[in-house]
């Protein structure tokens, strides 16, 4: 044995001692953390562990109405897809649908129900209990009511149909109030009053696009966010497989090309406002060629004898032979269709150029076929369709607020404090009503002006019924269930109405105690009207497959023959569209239009849908205004240079991006961004062009001519980078993609792919 | 001149040794707590005990863990499931308290998992199950085991111990398992 | 089989790990730009299915976004004359993949479905096979991404969370060909039936412009659209031998 000193020893020993606590703390530190299972309580009947349970609904995110089917595991909600069996989405979806589960499960939802502690608008909201929340505005309901002044109660509502829309009225009938609206930006008032107007329907009809050969669509973004996107997709995809027949052709006409207008075979730029005259000058030609040989066809002549295809070449900026082309094309192909809407409707012509449009329809004699324009019949659940207030309702109901006439104001998601332009003034003339309750599940930019918020459910967790309008030819209905368990302590907007009903003693005419409950009594009435009491199972059995199958509908089509009253021909004519702010001052039209991922703004609190690049651009989460690139070299602008718009409301400063695809005075601005208060996502993000639109209101219909606004660019000599995924937007002779003429037979490249098959 | 290394090298034989001994240490350390506390058989939060459940009372595998023939995972059971015997049954002992302690509060039981494969593994039981293997051969004998622990090499069974790749793929080569090998079967 | 026969065949093994003579199944999927309307909808349920990160405005702008599908957009001709085609892009899933190759520890390879794999816990993050794919379709997870509670509740438990250091890219739902294939296998052993499994953005895709299938099936409805006249292959001249076929864009 060596001898060791004393303190070598130690020393040795020390190290060992550090080496083992070291070797020690190793081992443990790449162990596995520990994991739990943790079981259930009670074994629940509604799923088992790792398989998945479906459940299908109807898609709330606009107002198409689609059935969904969501996937759920363990109580989640994982995927949403299309109802394969719902008449509407057959089983596709768009992309704002799919990000329907991060309304869901979005961070920034409203947990339960607050109350304003300071000044309003300050962010001072304080949480209370649904019993405080609710009691406080039942008594103040009331004392309205017994004071006889129910009608000093507003109800503000998104649009919507089924027996939650047949609720608030039947509630506000009860308050004595006539003040419910329905409002939802997008709603194309202008389209329903022309149908009102040359046909005298108050719904919407089914627009064949599966069948058509020939489409004509004057400004119509149908499969950007015209109406029902999602189903007009559908149609568009078997008219170019060919199914019926041929593969179909579609022409847009419109100032910018939209996702629509890319896909078309033929874009048209018309003057913004003008494409109602042009189809006035194609219907002239139908008539003066005689390719239209109805009995009215005197009247007809007189009544378009203004729009010979020289005037309308005129006013369009659109050749002659162009015009006549297609006129020729619309009136021999069959079946041909003409639609319309977007932002030719939002003209201050807006209804007189959707009416031309339904004039081509007829003439070319496409009422009620395939491939045409076809009537719907009544919904099947509706007693009444709910009123969608358009501008001038909105408008009435701010200066009614100004006047001190409105003493409660109940707001159920919308957010118009963001939709509406800052020239109606709507956010102060709210400040006026004593008591705003909102029942929105985010703190929004009117939320943030309410007394009381009493959060509702989001769609993925509520019930609730709906009958798509516009409809798809049949009346058909849908069962909106809950998916998942309610996440925080929020209640649906039946429920909340319902418990108000309840306080307020409105129990003989609203005896529901939820929605379900009240559901489940209207579609009794559907059930036995329609002969089902005769059924086994009765209406229990009913229900269930209701619930299960997501959609229900039946064979009945539309009854009734149509003619033209003679008055109508006499007034169809196409006022040049009027535009606020000078030519001179204001050299470019501003030519708004709803984004493809954030819709009217409200889903941009969304991330994926930040993240969704913009079909024609690829920018992602901002602003931009897209300018002619002549017109950009003109002013010296490049991409990202920031200029300020300016029109007589206001001004707005976004980026510029170079859009080859634009007329040379008009300037085009997605509308989604620009939110101040709407979650971590969507605020202080890009700029709002609502702010500064002109708030005119389309004369027959009361809409917003969202389209008729002049505005002038300033640069501002400041530059940002747009954030883009797109590299160079030109293939630059790379060939990537690949075209070829009709006669698919003549491609370039040969196809090289060996097929290998098995062997039978 | 020459000059030798040799007394640099003997000056620095203590600094050696030190460094020598503080590595056999690290050794040392590292295979005691392999030995003495390894993670193989985590104290659970209730001493529940499958010899007794599962040989003694003869309770099949499939009646608590319902899932395996159906679904990836094969699931634990609830806890309504145990107090449906439990109510009734050894009410009294310490450990069936202090489940009926977690029913009464309405408490899940916070199982620490035994069997825990990284999550980028994404094993399913349905196929396992279907193919007629039986859960001893993974899970070792559980049926005779107080605490549940990690199936270790000298416990029968055809499969090697512990669960690790190389011991999945075993079978999968062996039985000729359809797309056994292809890394996408599991690690999707 | 002769020495110099089987020589070949061990080499051909070699130089290409997962080398099958015969596949399994042929996925393929074939996306029609005639009908493509660039909505996106694919994209977003391509993010909802797979569990894509939300990666933030900074990562767009540094080029860093995680998009297994993506739509491209190429601007052609001049005002009034400009045209805009969609291109959804997506891994090609090639038979001749380029970044099969590369990769130092076989973490992606060509499996017998036809399928160009990609193995997260395999991968040591060279990003070889992002530079030598032409289509540029994979994607580096330069980050360890988060989801801000409780978004992640909505993450899908049949597929992988990917952390920081690894490669990813299109899988054609491998989740959902493993869960036709065990149905299939519960039905009877029999094979996957046309229609049984569609990716999500397949499932998703509004005007039916995206079909999948198996290729080896005669009779299935994506043999039909790849042995039209209207079938190419996205740079065809690299000879990467894609499992997803395009048919051009009519344009008379």
């Amino acid at each position: 044995m060596p001898n060791i000193e004393r303190r070598d020893f130690l020393k040795l020993v020390g190290a060992g001692g550090v080496g083992v606590g070291a070797g020690y703390v190793l081992r443990e530190s790449i162990k596995h953390p520990k994991e739990n299972l943790i079981p259930h309580i009670v074994a629940p009947e509604e799923y088992s562990s790792g398989i998945a349970t479906w459940y299908n609904s109807v898609c709330s995110m606009c107002s198409s109405g689609c059935g969904i089917s969501v996937r759920t595991r363990e109580g989640r909600a994982k995927k949403i897809e299309g109802n394969p069996l719902h008449p509407v989405s057959q089983g596709k979806l768009c992309a704002i649908g799919q990000s329907g589960l991060q309304v869901l499960y979005n961070p920034d939802r409203l947990t339960g129900p607050l109350v304003q502690n300071g000044v309003r608008g300050s962010d001072s909201f304080a949480q209370i209990s649904w019993e405080e929340g609710l009691s406080s505005v039942a008594n103040r309901l009331e004392l309205l009511n017994a004071a006889g002044r129910g009608d000093r109660v507003a109800f503000l509502s998104e649009g919507m149909s089924g027996h939650l829309a047949q609720l608030l009225e039947l509630f506000m009938e009860q308050m004595g109030s006539d003040r419910l609206l329905h409002y939802d930006f997008d709603h194309p008032h202008s389209l329903y009053a022309a149908h009102q107007q040359f046909f005298g329907e108050k719904l919407l009809p089914y627009y064949d696009l599966k069948n058509a050969r020939y489409l004509l669509s004057f400004g119509a973004d149908f499969l950007g966010s015209w109406i029902s996107p999602v189903h007009h997709s559908i149609g568009f995809g078997h008219s170019r497989e060919g199914l019926s027949g041929a593969r179909g052709r579609f022409v847009q006409i419109e100032p910018r090309m939209s996702v629509t207008g890319a896909a078309a075979d033929e874009w048209i730029a018309a003057k913004p406002g003008t494409e109602g005259i042009l189809a006035l000058g194609i219907a002239h030609h139908l008539v003066a060629s005689g390719y239209y040989q109805g009995d009215d066809r005197n009247e007809w002549a007189v009544a378009l004898a203004d729009y010979s295809e020289n005037v309308v070449a005129g006013k369009t900026g659109i050749p002659v032979e162009t015009i006549t082309r297609l006129a020729d094309t619309f009136a021999s192909s069959e079946p041909s269709l003409a639609i319309g809407g977007g932002s030719a409707g939002n003209h201050s012509n807006g209804v007189e150029t959707l009416v031309a449009v339904n004039a081509l329809n007829y003439l070319v004699g496409n009422l009620g076929k395939p491939g045409g324009l076809v009537f719907n019949p009544a919904a099947a659940g509706q007693a009444s369709q709910p009123h969608q207030a358009s501008l001038r309702d909105m408008l009435a109901l701010a200066e009614d607020a100004r006047q001190g006439q409105i003493e409660v104001l109940v707001i159920n998601g919308v957010n118009p404090v963001f939709t509406m332009p800052n020239g109606t003034e709507f956010g102060e003339a709210l400040a006026q009503i004593p008591l705003i309750v909102s029942l929105s599940s985010f703190m929004d930019e009117t939320a943030a002006l309410a007394d009381v918020i009493l959060p509702s459910h989001t769609y993925l967790e509520s019930w609730g019924d709906s009958f798509p309008e516009p409809g798809v030819g049949i009346p058909t209905g849908s069962i909106s269930q809950p998916v998942v368990a309610p996440l925080y302590n929020t209640k649906a907007t039946g429920d909340t109405v319902l418990e108000l009903s309840q306080r307020l003693s409105f129990n003989e005419a609203i005896p529901w105690h939820d929605m379900e409950g009240c559901l489940k009594e209207g579609w009794r009435k559907i059930f036995s009207q329609r002969g089902g009491r005769a059924q086994a199972g009765g209406f229990d059995l009913f229900w269930r497959e209701l619930c299960k199958a997501g959609a229900w509908g039946e064979e009945a089509r539309f009854e009734g023959t149509y003619a033209l009253d003679k008055a109508v021909i006499a007034g169809i004519g196409v006022q040049d569209p009027e535009f606020s702010g000078s030519a001179d001052d204001y050299p470019f039209i501003l030519h708004p239009y709803l984004s493809m991922a954030l819709h009217d703004g409200s889903a941009a609190n969304l991330p994926w849908m930040q993240e969704l690049p913009d079909p024609m651009t690829s920018v992602v989460y901002g602003s931009w205004v897209e300018i002619n690139p002549s017109t950009a070299k003109k002013l010296g602008l490049v991409e990202g240079d920031l200029v300020d718009i300016e029109s007589i409301e206001g001004s707005i400063r976004a980026p510029v991006y170079v859009y080859p695809a634009i007329m040379p005075d008009v300037v085009a601005m997605p509308i989604g961004q620009g939110h101040t208060k709407f979650g971590r996502y969507a605020e202080n993000r890009g700029v709002n062009p609502i702010e500064i639109l002109s708030s005119r209101v389309e004369e027959h219909s009361g809409g917003f001519a969202s389209s008729a606004t002049r505005i002038k660019i300033t640069p501002t000599g400041d530059r940002v980078e747009i954030v883009k995924t797109g590299g160079n937007s030109r293939e630059l002779g790379r060939e990537i993609v690949q075209t070829t003429g009709e006669s698919a037979g003549t491609s370039a490249k040969l196809n090289s792919i060996p097929i290998t098959t098995v062997q039978t | 001149m020459n000059v030798s290394i040799v007394p640099a090298l003997k000056a620095l034989v203590p600094a050696a040794l030190v460094v020598g001994v503080a590595f056999a240490g690290v050794l040392l350390g590292y295979w005691g707590n392999d030995t003495f506390s390894p993670d193989t058989s985590p104290v659970q939060p209730i001493e529940f005990s499958h010899k007794i459940h599962a040989t003694d009372n003869e309770i099949p595998c499939q009646y608590c863990h319902t899932q395996a023939r159906r679904s990836a995972s094969a699931g634990v059971p609830s806890v309504e499931k145990c107090v449906g015997c439990h109510n009734e049954v050894a009410a009294d002992k310490p450990q069936i308290r202090k489940l009926l302690n977690y029913w009464n509060n309405k408490e899940p039981i916070p199982w620490v998992k035994v069997h825990d494969l990284p999550d980028f593994v994404h094993f399913t039981h349905k196929r396992h199950v279907a193919a007629g293997i039986e859960c001893q051969t993974c899970h070792g004998p559980v049926e005779t085991m107080d605490r549940v622990r990690v199936k270790r090499t000298t416990d029968e069974h055809p499969m090697e111990a512990p669960l690790k790749m190389g011991v999945c793929l075993d079978c999968h080569k062996n039985f000729e398992v359809e797309h056994g090998t292809d890394c996408w079967t599991c690690h999707k | 089989m002769s020495i110099l026969d089987r020589f070949a065949e061990s080499w051909r093994k070699y130089r290409k790990p997962g080398y099958y003579d015969e596949f399994d199944y042929h996925w393929t999927m074939s996306i029609d730009l005639d009908r493509c309307t660039g909505c996106g909808a694919c994209e977003t349920a391509c993010q909802a299915e797979n569990n894509l990160p939300i990666v933030g405005e900074k990562a767009f702008s540094q080029g860093r976004e995680v998009k297994w599908l993506r739509i491209e957009r190429y601007w052609e001709g001049e005002y009034p004359d400009a045209k805009l085609r969609f291109m959804p892009m997506l891994c090609q899933h090639c038979d001749s993949a380029p970044c099969e190759t590369v990769c130092p520890v076989t973490a992606t390879y060509h499996n017998q479905d036809g399928l160009n794999t990609q193995v997260y816990n395999r991968c040591i993050g060279t990003r070889s096979c992002a530079v030598y794919c032409p289509y540029e379709v994979r994607y580096f997870n330069y980050i360890d991404h988060k989801w801000d509670s409780p978004l992640d509740q909505q993450l899908n438990p049949d597929v992988t969370v990917r952390e920081k250091g690894v490669m990813e890219k299109c899988t054609f739902c491998i989740q959902r060909i493993r869960q036709a294939k065990d149905e299939a296998k519960d039905d009877g052993r029999r094979r996957v039936r046309d229609g049984e499994v569609q990716p999500a953005c397949v499932q998703t895709c509004a005007t039916g412009a995206m079909v999948f299938g198996d290729r080896k099936d005669p009779k299935s409805k994506v043999s039909k659209s790849i042995n039209g006249p209207r079938a190419y292959r996205v740079l065809d001249e690299l000879n990467t031998d894609s499992s997803v076929i395009y048919l051009k864009k009519v344009e008379a």
